[in-house]
């Protein structure tokens, strides 16, 4: 059985926002700092994450004090993001007129969109930032809107179950019990997220019963239940699916990519999503540092004897002969989404003849 | 004289006698007496059509439309969708004709999922009269019937579940939920009326429908679709030990429902018995070959035990059925 998130999973709605004030910005509390004492190497370095930062609160987005004046134009409209103090806000003008709202919820660390609330409905910001541009342009998805006046150009107004889906998945305690509760959020994916109990174990641990009180262990888990636990955001193979998402766009989704791998075995542990990422560090973006991890399957003698004893190998796997280090850049290749600007790893792990189409 | 039918049949009738292998012959015969409502011998002329003319896809759904008329619904449903496929309902008002009478098939068959999706263009592109309300109620209702045959004391019911459904289906949710409302204090106690409501509710807001489905089986304590669904929605939330009772429920009343067994099996690979879960689902993939959610499942199931293989086998057969379905499915 998959642990569950504790805010629960992406198919799920919205009560019904219309009227309802949304905005409620609690101070941002630091779980992790007290679970830090006991996981300094987990809870240290998480909260910095692209995880941990999935969702920022505006007066402590590191993006909008290094870029307080950021503009877009697509004509007839014109977008400004600007910051001033601990308020960002984002506007758009037709050249007549000009819709200026508050930004209440960043969302990503690096490629950022934007959410806001207006006549008590939720919207996605019609234009993103993106550091591959170090500025705007049109929000990943809305490129094929096209806004038949101003208020259309704001945003796109999120459908009944998208805010469930976004808070949830960006924040912690966003939802609970299937209702959105955007008062209770913390900013980004805590402890609590992925470790359902863990603010309750640390209580425990203050009063000395650590023991007995901790969070069911996720590195347990078969590589099958690992993807289906990080696909509740990142997207599970059968959620993909089932929903027909092909093309490129669906590189995003590496539990999807990864099962369509040959090499894919639910029950072996050296292809689960944390045999390369551990989610409490940062994304490790140099190729040569997965080799290990390939190697421990596809190994020639050589390499075998060269690895740390660490390393389970089990050398049924043909070794490459074509290289023997970098191997994500060739198996694993960068894959642009449509909109050009955001690159993935493709996690179907294959090899790649020249010419030949994306694999969908 | 012109528009002469009687005679024009009379004519048709002897030259196909004389000349048994002209098609055309048979086609005009057999339509001019599906006009005049003499269904058994135009659904023979539009067969010997057939057998002339085998890729002819007006014929068979003209041959559809005679077979719904005399009473045989299997063939009929068989015959239109053929006559679809082969371009029969490429022009609008054909379409129109040959969908209302397939999700009228579909609902007399029992494929209420069906009927109601068809029914759904129809709401979306503003069609609406009474026997239209009339069919989605029933479809909605899970009564299989057409709407000729609903007794006088069951109108108002069906009635007033397809205005209900026809609303929510337009997309005038406030309305619908109105009407729903309504429906609810008329006839607290007919069965499927909170399903209906639930199946509609269950894409938007799973939440919501959960509540309406238990609502059912507080009513309708041995509503097997009900238990699916109910079961269906708690396994979309990670669920699995709650959905578990609901499904074994399912299993137990109507073993023969594809559904039921692949709930069962879902709940029970959810909770950690991976082996009697997967019984369940080779069970359902028999009765239900070309199910989706039955496959999705399995191949999360042998991909768990370690059946690398047969896991692959699933994925592959699950991307074709997604290719072929090319839509969000929200029901198992």
């Amino acid at each position: 059985m998959v642990p569950r998130l504790t805010t629960p999973r992406i198919f799920l709605v919205l009560v019904l926002l219309a009227g309802v004030h949304l905005v409620a910005q609690p101070a941002q509390t630091n779980a992790a700092s007290s679970c830090a004492r006991c996981h300094a190497a987990q809870a240290g370095p998480q909260p910095d994450t692209p995880m941990g930062r999935g969702m920022q609160w505006p007066d402590a987005n590191p993006l909008f004090k290094s870029h307080p004046q950021l503009s877009f134009r697509k004509a007839p409209y014109t977008y400004r993001v600007e910051t001033k103090g601990n308020q960002t806000l984002y506007s758009v003008t037709d050249g007549t007129r000009t819709i200026s709202l508050p930004i209440h919820w960043s969302f990503g660390k690096g490629a950022q969109t934007w959410l806001f609330e207006r006549d008590g409905n939720l919207y996605e910001s019609m234009v993103s930032y993106y550091p591959s541009i170090d500025g705007l342009e049109i929000t990943t998805g809305d490129s094929a809107l096209t806004p038949q006046n101003l208020d259309e150009a704001v945003g796109r107004k999120l459908t009944k179950t998208e805010p469930k889906d976004c808070f949830g998945c960006h924040s912690t305690g966003a939802v609970s019990m299937g209702k959105l509760h955007l008062e209770r959020l913390e900013p980004g994916v805590t402890c609590e997220h992925c470790h359902a109990g863990a603010n309750a174990h640390m209580v425990a641990a203050f009063q000395g019963e650590a023991y007995g009180t901790a969070p069911p262990d996720l590195k347990g888990l078969s590589s099958e239940d690992i993807s289906s636990f990080c696909g509740q955001c990142h997207r599970t193979w059968e959620m993909v699916v089932r929903s027909n998402w092909r093309g490129e766009v669906n590189v995003r989704f590496q539990p999807y990519r990864l099962a369509n791998s040959k090499c894919f075995d639910g029950t072996d542990p050296r292809i689960s999503c944390i045999a390369c990422h551990d989610p409490h560090q940062d994304l490790v973006t140099e190729d040569s540092s997965y080799d290990a991890t390939c190697l421990a399957c596809h190994a020639s003698t050589n390499q075998a004897a060269n690895l740390s004893a660490q390393t389970v190998v089990h050398r049924e796997a043909k070794p490459c002969t074509v290289a023997s280090a970098n191997c994500v850049s060739c198996h694993m290749p960068k894959v642009k989404l449509p909109n050009g600007l955001v690159t993935f790893h493709d996690h179907e792990i294959r090899i790649v003849k020249p010419g030949a189409p994306y694999p969908d | 004289m012109q528009n002469d039918v009687p005679r024009a049949i009379e004519l048709y009738s002897r030259a196909v006698q004389v000349n048994p292998k002209w098609p055309e012959g048979w086609w005009f015969l057999g339509s001019l007496q599906y006009g005049t409502g003499a269904y058994v011998p135009a659904r023979d002329a539009l067969s010997r059509y057939i057998e002339l003319i085998p890729t002819g896809g007006p014929a068979f759904a003209l041959r559809g439309l005679c077979e719904f008329e005399t009473g045989q619904y299997a063939q009929a449903l068989g015959d239109i969708q053929h006559g679809i496929s082969q371009g029969a309902a490429n022009q609008p008002r054909n379409e129109q004709i040959l969908r209302y009478h397939e999700a009228l098939l579909q609902t007399r068959l029992g494929n209420y999922t069906s009927a109601l999706k068809m029914y759904s263009i129809f709401a979306k592109n503003g069609v609406t009269n009474p026997e239209l309300l009339a069919a989605i109620g029933l479809a909605g209702l899970r009564m299989p019937l057409l709407p000729k045959d609903v007794g006088t004391e069951q109108q108002g019911l069906v009635s007033a579940a397809g205005d209900a459904a026809y609303r929510f289906l337009a997309g005038d949710e406030a309305s619908a939920t109105r009407a729903f409302r309504d429906l609810f204090q008329r006839f607290p106690t007919a069965p499927n009326v909170h399903f209906l409501y639930g199946y509609l509710l269950f894409a938007a807001d799973p939440d919501a429908a959960l509540a309406e489905f238990q609502q059912e089986l507080r009513i309708t304590p041995s509503n097997a679709d009900a238990e699916v669904m109910a079961a269906w929605g708690l396994l979309l939330h990670n669920s699995g030990a709650e959905a578990l009772p609901y499904a074994q429920k399912a299993a137990e009343q109507e073993p023969a429902l594809p559904s039921a067994q692949l709930v069962l099996g879902r709940s029970l690979m959810e909770t950690g018995d991976l082996k009697e879960g997967t019984f369940y689902l080779e069970k359902a993939r028999q009765l239900d070959p070309n199910n989706l959610e039955v496959h999705l499942a399995l191949a999360k199931a042998y991909s768990k035990s370690g059946r690398k293989e047969d896991a692959r086998c699933e994925r592959i057969l699950s991307l074709q059925l997604s290719n072929s379905n090319g839509a969000t499915l929200d029901h198992p």
